[in-house]
């Protein structure tokens, strides 16, 4: 065994079957030139293998890689980073397949492609493409069996049975590990993949970004409250605030970036729930109001939000305790408050005007909010998707001119107006609302409930949050988008085919409803099952858990589910003797249906004799099974019970057919 | 230290597989480790592992465990394709020393299929065969015979590493095989005198080495004739059944007698070896002795046997004939 061996032709076949498979998971982040040169690579390899081409040499070797390496660093910038080094890793998982000559290299080609299996689910964590993913992982083992089995073996199904078999086999006791071997945080920090084209909210807002949102059906997160959720006009989840106008656009202010923790007293009521959060790219995560999360590395930021030190680049789960009622800052520093009022150096000079006088009005700040929000509510304002263009002073235009618009719109001007007014103010942006999924008791929260209002500031009493699009369209706070601009059409008017919009289809939403029930269950149970919820589990199970206990359950049940396949493999009950006699047994049945019963004393011999006397016509073919019958039970001759079965069917075709 | 450890594990083989002609592997002759691809192969799994930990990826440990779950179901799976297989021992014909000794075994499945089950000495090359099931497959395992004597090559190697090559069960198996290696025959003449008689006048019953003068020419094919002296050329060329006639010499008996030879032990053998299957040819009786050993005028093939196997085991501590302690 110790010459280099040649790679079995069935072994060859999985191998292209594997790659294929293992690649297309990936196509979506592919660039295209290494699909081109997976089909040339496999293509060189079969006429390889049929002997009209010959393996690359060194020179054309090295040139292929280093062809292969540009190709990278000209499609992704870069040779470094997740996105980058998977392209490489594929690139050298289909070059490998043309210099692949013995079994060697074939065992390395094989270890690649599940390495790059692993790969795919940093890009894909879906439930979908988790079971995809057995296919490729079968045709692996399949060729990985291929390579043992002997060059003659040329029936690809029967190792693919086997690969199938083996991965069935193991499913137990992969469970009994996913569930209890002990999960820990990362040793070290990776690159992750690359959110690119991701939609949702970003640290600056112009009206025509929520505009944006509002067409996209996209998920945003999903989350599941403990006990009844909180009525829907209560359901604004905050994700971040905007604290610096520049005259056309809302943005974060370097100050709002600064991890500054901010004071505030719980007070009321508190909220529990979980989260499980779509990859947004950005590190901000989305809670009611003002919460606390146990999530690792994650800290409130100087406005209240929560922010991971990494971006969300995959689904997140976290669980969150929120206080609705709490106190926030009710002594903030100036620097906060100088940052609360600031407008741009001119510009929009009515609506500052408006401010002036409304002061004057109202020497009372919170008669001053009620004002502004009256006016919202009095003027006719319009809420709507497709507003009408404004000019340079944006605010002005829509205060007094179009009055169209939607939540940007009215909390950024609403924001403006209370500045100007000298109240510090900021706006919120977040989500508001979600909707209910009956069966599973969650809410799901989607792109376009993507909401913005305003928070402003009393001395002694912190931030107060007020919502201004209330005033104008109560129902898109009360009932969401949908119904808000039911009069005009424009709910998710780019996309004709999202099943959202057929929601009046009874069993089409409850399809949908159940689907995303089970891929929301999928991401908290499968995807989201690492070391808190899997120490939750144990304890909601068992109790108190510890690291012995769980070894314990481990080698316990890893034992049990090892014996019971070792028992099922084995079969201790059956012997080949058993075998014969089953075959006999078919022969008496046979003839049985001929009048002839064999006596109970009567031997084999005997019995075929007296059935060859009564059956001359088929007294050969009686008389030659049981001779065959006699030499391998009585003669001690290993032969096959393939030949008694041959002559058993020999009887039966030469034997008149016959019912019973 | 190497050697006495060699030694102690071919003590505790010995206990623990008995010398058998017919053999069942079963769990107590099978050993199974992981392989070098096994190795490789947890290599890879950890390295996966890592990714899981570090990426937070509970699809990538997922895999992971199912892969581990895959080694430790190969476990039983490789273990299953050695357990119940036979192995026994067939006939194994005597070879001259420079020959190549081959030595027949014979696999049978009891219930299942056996595929790729490798079989020899690790030295020799090893044999890879698949046994289907409740059938039977043969192994001719070869080893060259350098030694004249019992070529007794001792254990065999049976090893498996099917279904996913990560694991390898084996079993030494010692099979009692053994075959006897006849002296190299090497041609020479015999010494005057060679003949029963004490007479030497009787120039007649002398014998040349070359015999070339002794043959006469081709006859036709008579059924009493020995096979061996079929002139297969002629045949080929389709002249018929020819065997090729010698003259038989006349009157005297030969004797063939180490002590009338003048060389070392091994030379005077091997000339002794040369002239038991000339004369035997010939179908000419003669004697044979050596020191301690007399086997009486005769011929045929039991009598050429028999000084053959005088021959081979001549110095030897065993017995003549009887089998080997």
């Amino acid at each position: 065994m110790n010459k280099p061996q040649s790679i079995p032709r069935v072994s060859l076949t999985w191998l292209l079957i594997a790659q294929l498979l293992v690649i297309i998971p990936h196509l979506g982040h592919l660039p295209l030139w290494v699909v081109g040169l997976w089909l040339g690579c496999a293509a060189w390899r079969v006429q390889i293998y049929r002997m009209r081409a010959r393996f690359p040499n060194a020179w054309l070797k090295g040139a292929l890689m280093l062809a292969a390496g540009i190709g990278v660093f000209v499609s992704r910038g870069s040779l470094v980073g997740l996105d980058a080094g998977v392209v490489l890793l594929i690139a050298a998982f289909v070059l490998k397949l043309v210099e692949v000559r013995t079994r060697r290299d074939a065992l390395v080609l094989i270890f690649l492609g599940f390495f790059t299996v692993v790969t795919a689910y940093l890009f894909d964590d879906s439930m979908l493409s988790a079971i995809f993913s057995l296919l490729p992982v079968s045709a692996l083992l399949a060729a990985m069996i291929g390579l043992q089995q002997s060059t003659l073996a040329t029936r690809p199904w029967a190792t693919a049975k086997l690969a199938g078999s083996l991965l069935l086999q193991a499913l137990p006791l992969m469970l009994l590990l996913f569930l209890f071997f002990p999960r820990m945080g990362p040793l070290w920090s990776l690159p992750g993949a690359n959110a690119k084209g991701v939609t949702g909210l970003s640290d600056s807002m112009a009206p025509a970004d929520i505009a944006e949102l509002s067409q996209s059906s996209e998920l945003a997160f999903r989350a599941s409250f403990e006990g009844q959720p909180p009525p829907r006009n209560q359901l604004y989840w905050r994700a971040l605030t905007l604290d610096r106008f520049d005259g056309r656009r809302w943005s974060q202010s370097g100050f709002a970036r600064l991890p500054l923790q901010p004071s505030w007293r719980k007070q009321g009521e508190p909220i529990n729930y979980q989260i499980v959060m779509q990859p947004s790219a950005r590190p901000w995560l989305f809670s009611l109001d003002v919460a606390q999360t146990s999530l690792e590395g994650t800290r409130m930021m100087s406005d209240f939000r929560l922010q991971r030190k990494q971006p969300v680049d995959r689904s997140l789960l976290y669980n969150l305790t929120s206080w609705p009622q709490a106190l926030l800052e009710p002594a903030a520093s100036t620097e906060t408050l100088r940052r609360a009022l600031q407008l741009p150096d001119g510009g929009d000079p009515r609506s500052r005007a408006w401010a002036r006088q409304l002061k004057q009005q109202y020497p009372q700040d919170e008669q001053l909010v009620q004002a502004v929000l009256r006016n919202f509510n009095r003027q006719p304002f319009h809420y709507t998707l497709r507003p009408k263009a404004v000019g340079v002073n944006s605010i002005d235009d829509f205060l007094f001119e179009t009055r169209s618009g939607f939540c940007a719109h009215y909390a950024g001007s609403m924001t403006f107006v209370l500045r100007a007014a000298g109240i510090p103010a900021r706006v919120v942006a977040g989500y508001q609302g979600g909707e209910l999924n009956p069966s599973g008791n969650y809410l799901q929260v989607r792109q376009f409930d993507a909401h913005a209002w305003v928070e402003y500031w009393q001395a002694g009493k912190g931030w107060l949050r007020v919502d201004p699009t209330f005033e104008v369209a109560p129902e898109r706070i009360e009932l969401g988008l949908e119904e808000a601009v039911a009069g005009e059409n424009s709910f998710l008017e780019k996309s004709p085919f999202s099943p959202l919009r057929y929601r009046q289809l009874a069993w089409l939403n409850q399809f949908r409803l159940a689907w995303d029930q089970v891929n929301y269950d999928w991401q908290r149970w499968v995807l989201g099952y690492q070391g808190a919820q899997q120490l939750e589990l144990f304890q909601r199970w068992f109790g108190k858990v510890d690291g012995r206990w769980l070894a314990l359950c481990l080698v316990g049940g890893g034992a049990i589910v090892l014996a019971l396949i070792a028992l099922f493999l084995f079969k201790p009950w059956q012997h080949q003797r058993d075998q014969q006699q089953r075959v006999f047994r078919r022969f008496e049945r046979l003839l049985a249906r001929h009048a002839l019963v064999r006596q109970p004393a009567e031997g084999p011999r005997d019995f075929a004799r007296r059935a060859a006397q009564a059956l001359p016509g088929q007294a050969r073919q009686i008389q030659q099974f049981a001779r065959a019958f006699e030499a391998q039970r009585y003669g001690g001759q290993g032969q096959s019970l393939a030949i008694l079965e041959q002559h058993l069917r020999a009887l039966r075709r030469a034997l008149p057919w016959r019912l019973t | 230290m190497i050697q006495g450890l060699q030694s102690r594990w071919n003590r505790w083989l010995a206990r623990r597989i008995p010398p058998a002609k017919n053999l069942r592997l079963s769990q107590r002759q099978i050993f199974i480790i992981p392989s070098r691809v096994g190795a490789m192969f947890i290599l890879a799994l950890i390295l996966m592992l890592l990714a899981a930990i570090n990426y937070q990826n509970s699809l990538a440990y997922g895999l992971t465990f199912l892969l581990g779950s895959v080694f430790i179901v190969a476990i039983l799976h490789t273990y299953l394709n050695l357990s119940g297989l036979m192995l026994k021992s067939g006939p194994a014909e005597p070879v001259f020393v420079g020959e190549h000794a081959r030595f027949n075994v014979r696999l049978e499945s009891e219930r299942r299929a056996h595929e790729a089950i490798v079989l020899g000495w690790p030295s020799q090359g090893m044999l890879q065969l698949d046994v289907a099931a409740l059938s039977g497959s043969d192994a001719e395992l070869g080893l060259p015979a350098t030694s004249r004597g019992w070529l007794r090559p001792g254990r065999v190697r049976v090893e498996s590493r099917f279904p996913l090559g990560i694991l390898v069960a084996w079993s030494w198996v010692d099979l009692d095989l053994q075959l006897l290696v006849y002296p190299r025959p090497v041609e020479g003449d015999l010494p005057i005198g060679a003949g029963l008689g004490d007479d030497p006048q009787e120039q007649g019953a002398r014998a040349h080495g070359s015999g070339a003068d002794d043959f006469q020419g081709l006859r036709a094919y008579q059924p009493s004739d020995s096979k061996r002296r079929l002139h297969w050329k002629a045949y080929s060329r389709g002249l018929g059944l020819l065997v090729k006639d010698f003259t038989a010499l006349s009157g005297r008996d030969i004797s063939l007698d180490f002590s009338a030879l003048a060389s070392d032990t091994e030379a005077r053998l091997s000339l002794l070896c040369y002239w038991v299957l000339q004369l035997s040819e010939r179908q000419q009786p003669f004697s044979l002795a050596l020191p301690g050993v007399y086997i009486g005028v005769d011929s045929g093939e039991q009598h050429r046997d028999r000084c053959l196997r005088a021959l081979t085991l001549f110095g030897s501590s065993f017995a003549e004939p009887g089998a080997p302690a």
